[in-house]
């Protein structure tokens, strides 16, 4: 596919964008621009139905698919309806793999389906990365359907901090037998699955929870070791998929960047969203983070069997804020514990050495920092969260500093889902954001190879019980009984693909 | 059913001509149509020279991509020694019969009395990425999701079955049989891709290719040629005193991409091109003996069915089933319809005969030709009656066009 094809399949299949006629409402998939009942008199807008859910109509499982699509093995592709049948897409059905037994599709049909921004192909491994929304999930199988509504914001803007997140977990799991550092199971992507589309699911949910505008989101960090391409920003896509800022020809007045700091790409960036907001010629009202990894080990390594797949997103403004952020205390060091060289496949790392000198030197050194610049103590905070690349350490850390394991065990989640790499402290806090009651407060303390951390304070307000409603909390995805198992043969394969 | 008096001869098809189908890995697709069209020239009784010819259509879907080929016209008139003028259509699977329908409208229009037409294609030269290819006839959203040509055929079927159907076994068996039908079709046509018979249960036993539709319910991947030699209706006697005449021409657009469609079980331009053919002539299908039905995959064939009016809605794969199940004999085996008996694909259809794309549609001509002239040797058809007509059928893409052809050899 060409370049300017890609530039304008974007603006019609991130969306899924439509046009309606105004006089006799009929909706045209592809846009046209005009009406074929109404001709002249035509009077189109666009429609997209990208948090809308539609019903399957009919399909096929394809087993000799082209050759473009010959890395997913079998599948289904589909006729969708959306609308009560008022207009019709293609899609591919995702997060389903065909029974090898027989199959009758006949019984798909009615069954409600939810857009999915995922990727359609690649063009080699050097080519562009093609993604779409006209892909979807069953609505009765692990990915729940969300209405977005948007929610008007309170007039008054007061001290910076969340006002809303998302967490994605993939559906597919591997189980470590035996376990390893405490981790049982870990998430893997889907074969159409990778970062990107880790980053646009994480922060669609953000939005949804906040229930803001996303025209008002002026500035979108993408922090990950695992971002499709060496040269060009997830960011431009999260952007364009999500509509963050005021739309203007195509594009959107919002800026951001891709950025890398091993795990802690994205945590570093949570003080610079929050003080954005805060400043006056910035004049925008929220900045998006999102930290997603399809988190890399090579077949074989020690992380081979801890790591995960998955995202989170967080909005900073100064609205409706969830938990204000109270404290920052960044720790860095020229430390070669990870790495991975430009054009290396997988990272290396120092095995025994990652543990000591780098990351509990880091985190318990940012953390009692913290502690001492607040003048708090462990008993004064409800929660702590640590970067966890595997079960033990972030444990270890916390009682290190003298927390007791009621206050860091509701943000060990990697025991199930593996370590998210820069995905992995943001996906423990919303875990305890999930719980927190107005007044708690959290230590964060993330933690990025080579070598840095950095630890936050957060105070939880009363309005993260309102939009508690909205989010999907990340023990319902942990736990959630759809998630399927695959083997390692499997994991290997759909992870190489990212 | 017509009148039978108001069709009025529009062309006259005085030679036909045709390769076998098949993986004809050793020539090229210039000299494929080369070989039709030679062949169909020599093929004219009473003698025709290539310098006889004032123009040349010919049709073909993927030559620029299989063969990295363009400019046919330049291609043909060195392969003939002829430098009239030669036009090209594309018109995915509709290809062949396009290119005759602007022939037709050639000598309709009173600026040439001879003309050669042609379709051909050349797909197994790409064997590899045909699938990917032959995409091309559909919308590329179709392609982005997932879909090949069998997996679009197959959300038809699946509805097909769905609404008709409803969970009735012999529905399934019946769009088997019209698989089994076809290849017992070809046994006899020398020129066939497959000659080789196959049992209900031999195709509900097939690779599944797209679930629900297994390899023996699809046209295969072909290379070949057909070429047509067309005149007026007052000039034909002088070329051969068996000339066959086509009394309908038409064809229809319709949506190129199945979800934008207001049916997934009938084909909106074979309905068109079907009643405006039927009206031009003052025909009805119960007039038509023996069709060349478009069955790239086997529930194309119910679908004409029905979209013909031959059976009523939903009722196609009842019919075939009682037909094929009903038949006794051993050559041909007719679709009944009440009194009326309607024998399809009599060489054995794109299923057995062979697919290759831009060749089908004058293919289908040429049997009929040869049929209607009583030409078919061992495959020749008997009916009740004097073979008189025929129809030909042929869509392309998963409906985006469909042209329809009535031949009548003896004039009422």
């Amino acid at each position: 596919m060409s370049e300017p094809i890609a530039r304008r399949n974007i603006l019609v299949d991130y969306r899924i964008n439509t046009t309606r006629c105004e006089l006799c409402g009929k909706t045209y998939f592809p846009p046209k621009s005009f009406c074929d009942r109404e001709g002249r008199a035509s009077k189109m807008s666009q429609v997209d139905y990208f948090y809308k859910k539609g019903s399957f109509f009919s399909g096929a499982a394809i087993n000799r698919s082209t050759n473009k699509f010959s890395h997913l093995d079998s599948y289904i592709s589909a006729v969708i309806t959306f609308d009560e049948a008022s207009f019709m897409v293609p899609g591919r059905i995702t997060d389903y793999v065909p029974p090898s037994e027989k199959l009758d599709v006949s019984e798909f049909i009615g069954k409600s389906v939810i857009p999915r921004f995922r990727k359609t192909y690649a063009d080699g491994s050097d080519g562009m990365v093609y993604y779409s929304s006209l892909n979807f999930s069953f609505e009765d199988d692990y990915y729940p359907y969300q209405e977005y509504r948007e929610v008007k914001p309170s007039e008054k803007g007061d001290k910076p901090g969340i006002v809303g997140y998302g967490v994605y977990i993939p559906k597919f799991r591997i189980k470590n037998e035996p376990e390893s550092q405490g981790v049982k199971e870990r998430a893997l992507p889907f074969a159409d699955e990778d970062t990107t589309t880790f980053a646009v699911e994480a922060g669609k949910r953000a939005l949804l929870h906040s229930g803001i505008n996303s025209r008002y989101v002026k500035k979108c960090f993408t922090g990950s070791e695992s971002a499709p391409y060496a040269v060009k920003p997830m960011m431009a896509t999260v952007s364009q998929a999500l509509e963050l800022g005021e739309e203007y020809d195509g594009g959107y007045f919002s800026g951001g960047i891709d950025s890398q700091f091993a795990c802690k790409a994205a945590t570093d960036l949570f003080v610079d969203a929050a003080a954005l907001v805060s400043y006056p010629v910035f004049d925008g009202e929220y900045v998006m983070v999102i930290g997603a990894d399809n988190s890399q080990a090579a077949p074989g390594d020690a992380l081979d069997y801890t790591v995960g797949a998955g995202g989170a997103a967080y909005l900073f403004g100064k609205r409706d804020v969830i938990a204000t952020l109270d404290c920052y205390v960044p720790y860095t060091s020229d430390t070669p514990d990870f790495y991975r060289r430009q054009g290396e496949k997988y990272p290396k790392h120092g095995g025994r050495f990652t543990g000591e000198p780098a990351y509990f030197k880091h985190v318990v050194t940012a953390m009692k920092a913290a502690l001492e610049k607040t003048k708090l103590t462990p008993k004064d905070i409800q929660y702590v969260v640590n970067h966890s690349p595997n079960a033990r350490f972030p444990y270890e850390a916390a009682m290190n500093v003298g927390f007791s394991k009621e206050q860091i065990n509701p943000s060990l989640v990697v025991a199930k889902i593996g370590n998210l790499y820069s995905g992995s402290s943001p996906t423990g806090l919303a875990s305890v954001l999930d719980i927190a009651e107005p007044g708690d407060k959290i230590l964060m303390t993330s933690y990025g190879s080579g070598a840095g951390s950095e630890s936050y304070l957060f105070t939880v307000t009363d309005k993260i019980l309102e939009k508690r409603t909205r989010s999907i909390p990340v023990k319902q995805q942990v736990d959630n009984p759809h998630r399927q198992y695959v083997s390692y043969a499997t994991y290997r394969k759909w992870k190489e693909m990212n | 059913m017509g009148t039978l008096d108001k069709a009025t001869p529009l062309a006259a098809i005085v030679g036909a001509g045709r390769t076998k189908f098949g993986e004809l890995w050793y020539t090229s697709p210039e000299k494929l149509l080369w070989e039709a069209g030679i062949q169909c020239i020599e093929s004219v009784d009473h003698g025709l020279g290539r310098r006889d010819i004032q123009a040349c259509y010919f049709g073909s879907f993927l030559y620029q991509v299989t063969n990295k080929l363009g400019l046919i016209p330049g291609y043909m008139s060195r392969e003939l020694g002829i430098d009239v003028p030669i036009s090209m259509t594309e018109a995915a699977c509709a290809s062949g019969s396009s290119a005759l329908y602007d022939a037709v409208l050639g000598i309709r229009s009173g600026k040439y009395d001879i003309v050669l037409v042609g379709g051909f294609e050349k797909m197994t030269d790409r064997y590899d990425k045909i699938v990917d290819d032959l995409m091309f006839a559909a919308d590329p959203h179709e392609f982005d999701a997932g879909f090949t040509f069998s997996g679009l055929y197959a959300t038809m079927m699946v509805r097909y079955m769905h609404e008709y159907g409803q969970n009735d076994e012999r529905c399934r068996d019946a769009l088997a049989m019209i698989s089994c039908k076809n290849h017992h079709h070809a046994m006899n046509n020398e020129y066939a891709q497959y000659r080789r018979e196959f049992s209900v249960e031999d195709v509900n036993r097939s690779t599944l290719v797209a679930d629900p539709i297994r390899l023996l319910h699809c046209s295969p991947i072909s290379d070949g040629a057909a070429a047509l030699v067309l005149t007026t209706p007052e000039k034909a006697k002088k070329f051969t005193d068996t000339p066959i005449y086509i009394i309908g021409s038409e064809q229809a657009t319709a949506d190129v991409s199945l979800f934008t469609r207001d049916s997934l079980t009938s084909i909106k331009a074979t309905r068109l091109a079907t009643s405006k053919a039927f009206s031009e002539t003052g025909l009805g299908i119960m007039d038509i003996p023996l069709a060349e039905v478009h069955d790239c995959f086997t529930i194309e064939e119910a679908l004409f069915l029905e979209d013909s009016g031959f059976y009523g809605k939903g009722e196609g794969w009842k019919g075939v089933y009682s037909s094929y199940e009903s038949f006794k004999g051993s050559k041909h085996i007719p679709y009944a319809s009440g009194h009326n008996e309607l024998i399809v694909n009599a060489g054995g259809g794109l299923k057995a005969d062979g697919h290759p794309v831009g060749a089908t549609g004058i293919r289908q001509l040429f049997e009929c030709f040869k049929q209607l002239r009583g030409d078919a040797g061992k495959n020749q058809v008997s009916v009740d009656g004097p073979l008189n007509m025929a129809l030909c059928h042929n869509i392309g893409g998963t409906g985006g066009i469909a042209t329809v052809h009535i031949l009548e050899r003896n004039l009422k």
